[in-house]
């Protein structure tokens, strides 16, 4: 079977989201790669876009549920148990 | 002697739930824009999850069980009537947009990773007020993709929609996040702090 052929840089910025989100087929993965192991260009488009994402990620995920708030909420998921409860 | 016996219990309902609650609580904050109405949401929520635990099929998958509910929880009640105006036009944000306003105010002679130089400079405040701008639909899908790393079929199963449309929201709300995420740093002063400090050096 014939191997596609490489892809151009605009194939590669097309599928660059869903390469990102590793959403694509092995193959398909393979030849974005390969494009952006000889493409500085590309290469420098994708690594903007993925720290761009990691960044974003690693800033909303620093949120966490105060211990407070957690405590509150487990009380009353106790509560609700119980009988005579809305819940039970 | 005889091997003892295995039990295969099945997770409770803390047990399952105890893991995502920051992850949930981030979530709740990135749909209602506010603490307060996260923490209401969050227990909304898993009350109401609680209550209809006798419907989750066990090995199934809790995570997106449980962000259906609490998503629905934010249609039904805590969906904000009023936007605030928004003053950026979002409308057909392209491609690369932060990648071209990088190029732009010559940060990339600065640094071969700029967005790592203008994200760094931005903290969590930061990103939840673009996140605001966000429409709902779209708010929900990028939580749910930042914060729990799901997959577009996770996504999907979680919101109740298609993998397309979760692709395409995905895909148009990091352009409009990259748009409003550059007018903030424009408007901290962040971005002339950063052209400021590349010709200094």
């Amino acid at each position: 079977m014939m191997r596609p052929s490489r892809l151009t840089c605009e194939q590669t910025f097309r599928q660059l989201n869903d390469y990102l989100d590793r959403a694509l087929s092995a193959e398909e993965m393979r030849l974005v790669e390969e494009h952006l192991e000889t493409c500085a260009q590309c290469a420098s488009e994708y690594r903007f876009e993925s720290t761009f994402l990691d960044e974003l990620r690693s800033k909303l995920q620093r949120i966490a549920m105060p211990d407070d708030v957690r405590s509150r909420l487990f009380a009353k998921l106790a509560a609700d148990k119980k009988p005579g409860s809305p819940g039970s | 002697m005889s091997e003892p016996a295995v039990t295969t219990e099945e997770p409770t309902f803390e047990e399952l739930l105890t893991p995502m609650l920051d992850p949930a609580y981030g979530l709740a904050i990135t749909l209602t824009g506010n603490r307060a109405d996260a923490q209401d949401l969050v227990q909304e929520a898993a009350l109401a999850a609680l209550r209809g635990f006798g419907t989750f099929q066990p090995g199934s998958n809790f995570k997106a069980w449980f962000y259906r509910i609490l998503t629905n929880c934010f249609y039904g009640k805590h969906r904000q009537q009023k936007r605030r105006p928004q003053t950026v036009d979002l409308d057909d944000v392209p491609d690369l947009y932060m990648y071209a306003r990088t190029i732009e105010t010559g940060l990339h002679r600065q640094t071969d990773n700029p967005a790592e130089l203008v994200m760094g400079r931005m903290n969590v405040e930061h990103v939840q007020r673009a996140i605001q701008a966000l429409p709902d639909d779209y708010r929900s899908v990028a939580g749910l993709y930042f914060l729990e790393d799901l997959t577009y079929e996770e996504i999907a199963e979680a919101l109740s929609c298609p993998v397309g449309t979760v692709r395409s929201r995905l895909h148009r709300g990091r352009r409009i996040l990259q748009k409003m995420l550059w007018h903030i740093a424009t408007e901290e002063g962040i971005v002339s702090q950063l052209t400021q400090e590349g010709a200094n050096t």
